[in-house]
């Protein structure tokens, strides 16, 4: 039994240490943000927030998860943006994080199974540069995790878009 | 695929005429589908409804018009991510009912028991007459003559606004006319459910005018974008029945070997892990998905398979093509644009170009690997949970395996990765093989492939090459243009599955099957210079490579992939264009413009090239060199598919040391008619450059003797965000046309000769062959 600490909840789960964290999230936790793309940390598809950091969580061991690391997936991503934000829990209720707002507003997804992984990166680039130029966007994508973020329609231009467009509500802040 | 002509409604036949459609009234609900086949009437031709199956002679099988005004609308086509089913498809209802665009808050789309028309996720807007919009159509006329008879009002004097029918001073909503009311319509449908084309909605009701569309044209969001990025989606990926196992297939050594003997399970690791194996198929199950990962890895080791060398390994490919292949038993095909007599032209022409280009195998790549979850349950009833871009064919492949008929398979359709065409033949890799395992253990199982399995056991677009003579008069004009184009067939839709089990499929492509899984090769790229005086292509068949000689009947099958066949063909066409544009000393966008004369191939040419800064002169550029830093270069294309025209320009920098491209800047003008929905199409036309940009720079098959030899993204590499242009997209709404052409495949077909006429452009030299690998550009400027 392992305990892990996941969109601000603890719990508790009983598989084997070496499972990677993909499976204890979709199916033992039946978070379902997530995908399986390669099961190689080559395509981003399965990333979530370890203390803010982007992982890849179909390479990484539930034993390599410390109890008191905070996980996020992309269910936990709104109420990630209350808590910073110090909203109530009626209005968190009701809010998504900006950045999933800017992924709406601009349209970004076409068939959307790599986006998980892409508001997941954006989120961690927001958080750390909440200005970034499209360099800097580039350079998050494609080079600054373990691989690039990949996306097989092709959305890269409306994901540039929206995390700009995301950069300004954070700037708004709530 | 043979070929996809443009001609419409030359697939079931004649059309209805509008008095067959008065004719054919017959006596039905709208709203609440109560009432049976029984009632049908008249002569109307109608499919045959079975178990688990609407009815698609009944409205409301197809559109619910709701007591609180709301509308429910049901396709049997599945999103990809176009959006089309939750954009477009609502655009059209609502035109053609005159309601808004949010009175349509339900779309029922693929599950095989709650849909009626089948088909692919392709051709969404069906050539300006999708069935759905028929049937609004249809809907329309049944309920103003509910209101006329209601409000004592002649048909011909009532009009809609906003679902209220007005008229004679009298007014009702659609809500209040269906309430416990009866709509005198059958709607006429043909063809096969379970065939890749479906049904197809018949007759001629009057449509909405053009002129008279208020929602068509507005940029409406894209309703399960939302849903997905807030996680509130069901994924095909997230489907689990009570009591699901998870399995890992252990598919053959190579694409030929059949089974010595399974591997034993290592059970004092994996206790509750099986092995179930059917033919040559080996699955193992397990109740944890880690479990069955681990096992499988482990059975696999140990799994012996017969040795096969079939293929001719991707260096030998074209070598092969060309002198090995059997190009004679397959029926040469000639395309409609074939006129005059090239010979004399080719032959007494000072100025020619006689070249061949090649073109490699590629795979779809869908970001997730094909996975599948089947209940097989004790009465024989089927139910698959998938993401399939056919989802009534896969059911008819699935009883074909079974040996049982389609009504015992009910499938049910979820979001998915996108697939690109690979599914539109009904199966992507893992639905037959789920099937096989649930039955073998009577328990629901979900068949994951990894991503090994999904980029060496899926299909792939295939390979081609085609040989280009052309000739130039002394005025600079294309007196002869000359194309012979070579393929293996571009529709495998046998599930694989089934294939190594040995069970039950439809025939592999060969020459006596129907067209869309023959080995004939029609010419799908249509000729838009129609001023050539002479004319001739021709497309030629053979059998999909390696697929005879293997054991398993499999080889390197393909499948079409976004701009099929068309794709294969345009590059060559068009770069040869550019080619010709420079043997004139003529601008090549100037020397499209000069040989064409369709209005709308003229208007994207110069929208092209006025947003895009084009500057008029001819290629290569006056400095241009094979050496030194770095290069740029420009170039253009052009093409027209379903109902659309396309125009594209690029400008790249090539650095001759390194041989690597990038494309700096692109703009692509599209005109399709009508524009359905300009911020959905802008998108798509995006994604489908820079699909097309990874297709033209980096995306080749490689494969041995016994199979393909790449198994991830760093073997296989897409695209990376790094490497986007610039693009500007230019939408060129043109309603007088009267009606939508196809909007986003397309897209990605365009790039790949544009970039190579850059490449020529900026270095003087010409690659003729797909992809543009940084590899065969060094080599090029090096020679």
């Amino acid at each position: 039994m392992a305990t892990i600490t996941v969109n601000g909840v603890k719990r508790e789960v009983q598989v084997p240490g070496d499972t990677p964290l993909l499976y204890v999230l979709r199916n033992e936790l039946e978070l379902i943000g997530p995908q399986f793309g390669c099961g190689l940390a080559q395509c981003g598809a399965c990333s979530v927030l370890i203390d803010g950091k982007e992982v890849r969580s179909c390479i990484t061991s539930l034993s390599d998860v410390a109890p008191n690391q905070g996980i996020t997936t992309l269910e936990g991503l709104p109420a990630r943006w209350a808590k910073q934000q110090g909203l109530s829990a009626e209005e968190a209720k009701t809010t998504l994080h900006p950045v999933q707002q800017a992924w709406i507003e601009e349209q970004t997804p076409q068939c959307g199974f790599c986006q998980n992984g892409m508001i997941i990166k954006a989120t961690e680039l927001l958080e750390s540069n909440p200005h970034p130029t499209i360099g800097q966007i580039k350079e998050a994508f494609t080079t600054s995790g373990v691989s690039p973020n990949l996306c097989r329609c092709g959305t890269y231009t409306a994901i540039i878009e929206a995390v700009q467009y995301a950069a300004t509500i954070m700037a708004k802040g709530r | 695929m043979a070929t996809m002509s443009e001609k419409p409604g030359n697939i079931f036949g004649a059309t209805l005429t509008r008095r067959q459609f008065v004719k054919t009234g017959g006596v039905l609900v709208v709203g609440f589908s109560l009432v049976g086949t029984e009632l049908l009437k008249g002569d109307t031709p109608k499919a045959a409804t079975m178990k688990n199956s609407l009815d698609p002679s009944l409205p409301s099988s197809w559109i619910e018009i709701h007591t609180d005004n709301t509308i429910l609308i049901r396709t049997g086509k599945t999103d990809f991510g176009q959006g089309s089913i939750f954009t477009a498809y609502r655009q059209i209802v609502a035109d053609e009912l005159g309601v808004p665009f949010e009175a349509i808050t339900t779309v029922v789309t693929g599950d095989t028991d709650r849909t009626p028309d089948g088909s692919g996720a392709f051709d969404f807007l069906g050539r300006g007459t999708p069935n759905i919009r028929k049937v609004a159509a249809y809907t329309y006329q049944a309920l103003l003559d509910l209101a006329s008879e209601r409000l004592g009002v002649a048909k011909d004097k009532l009009s809609v606004k906003d679902g209220i029918v007005s008229g004679g001073g009298k007014s009702i909503s659609y809500g209040d006319l269906v309430k416990g009311q009866q709509l005198k319509l059958t709607i006429p449908v043909k063809g096969d459910l379970t065939s890749i084309m479906g049904l197809t909605v018949e007759g001629d009701p009057p449509m909405k005018p053009v002129s008279q569309y208020s929602v068509i044209g507005k940029s409406f969001p894209n309703s399960i974008i939302a849903s997905k990025v807030a996680a509130k989606e069901t994924w095909a990926t997230d489907v689990r029945p009570p009591g699901m196992l998870h399995a890992r297939v252990v598919h053959p050594k190579t694409l030929g070997s059949t089974l010595v003997s399974a591997g034993q399970l290592d059970k004092t690791k994996f206790p509750n892990s099986q092995v179930i194996v059917k033919g040559n198929l080996v699955g193992v199950i397990a109740p944890t998905e880690w479990e069955a990962i681990q096992a499988a890895q482990q059975v696999a080791t140990g799994t012996k398979w017969t040795e096969w060398k079939g293929l001719p390994g991707s260096a030998k490919l074209y070598e092969y093509l060309r002198k090995e292949a059997d190009w004679t038993t397959t029926s040469v095909t000639k395309s409609e644009a074939t006129k005059g007599n090239v010979e004399p032209a080719l032959a007494s022409s000072q100025k020619k170009l006689a070249a061949t280009y090649q073109l490699s195998y590629m795979k779809h790549a869908p970001i997730g690997p094909t996975m599948a979850v089947a209940d097989v349950k004790l009465d024989g009833t089927v139910h698959i949970y998938t993401h399939n871009q056919n989802p009534q064919e896969l059911r008819g492949e699935i009883a074909m395996m079974l040996r049982t008929t389609p009504d015992h398979v009910v499938v049910h359709s979820y979001p998915g990765p996108g697939h690109y065409g690979r599914s539109n033949g009904g199966n992507a890799g893992a639905e037959d093989e789920a099937v096989i395992l649930s039955q073998a253990v009577g328990k629901p199982v979900r068949v994951q492939w990894m991503r090994a399995d999904d980029i060496q056991w899926s299909t792939q677009s295939a390979a081609a090459f085609s040989d280009v003579q052309l000739a130039i008069d002394e005025k600079g004009k294309i007196v002869a243009y000359q194309v012979d184009h070579y393929m293996p067939p571009m529709q495998d839709d046998r599930p694989i599955g089934a294939v190594i089990a040995g069970l039950p499929t439809m025939p592999a492509p060969d020459v006596h099957n129907d067209f869309i899984t023959s080995t004939v090769i029609g010419i799908s790229d249509p000729w838009v210079y129609a001023p050539v005086p002479n004319v001739m292509e021709r497309g030629h068949g053979t059998f999909q490579v390696g697929q005879k000689a293997s054991p398993l009947a499999v080889g390197l099958r393909d499948h079409s992939m976004r701009t099929p066949v068309q794709f294969q063909q345009n590059f060559p066409r068009e770069l040869a264009i550019s080619e010709a544009a420079a043997l004139a000393g003529a601008d090549a966008l100037q020397f499209r413009i000069d040989h064409a004369n369709e209005e709308r191939a003229i208007g994207v040419l110069k929208a092209v090239r006025e947003a895009s800064g084009w500057d008029t002169r001819p290629s290569p550029r006056p400095d241009a060199v094979s050496t030194g830093s770095t290069l740029r270069g420009r170039g253009v294309s052009l093409m027209f598919r379903n109902g659309t025209y396309w125009a594209f320009v690029c400008q790249i920098a090539v650095t001759p040391s390194t041989g690597a491209i990038v494309v700096e800047k692109c703009t692509m003008a599209v005109d399709p008619g009508i524009v359905m929905n300009p911020a959905q199409l802008k998108r798509q036309v995006e994604g489908g450059v820079v699909m097309g940009i990874s297709n033209a720079l980096l995306e080749e098959v490689t494969f041995d003797e016994s199979g393909i030899t790449q198994d991830d993204w760093i073997s296989y590499p897409i695209l990376t965000m790094a490497d986007i242009p610039e693009i500007k997209v230019v939408l060129l709404n043109n309603p007088k046309i009267g009606t939508y052409g196809g909007g986003s495949e397309a897209a990605n077909a365009l790039a790949a000769p544009a970039i190579a006429a850059a490449l020529h452009d900026a270095t003087g030299k010409v690659l003729r062959r797909l992809p543009l690998k940084p590899a065969y550009v060094q080599a090029l400027l090096k020679a």
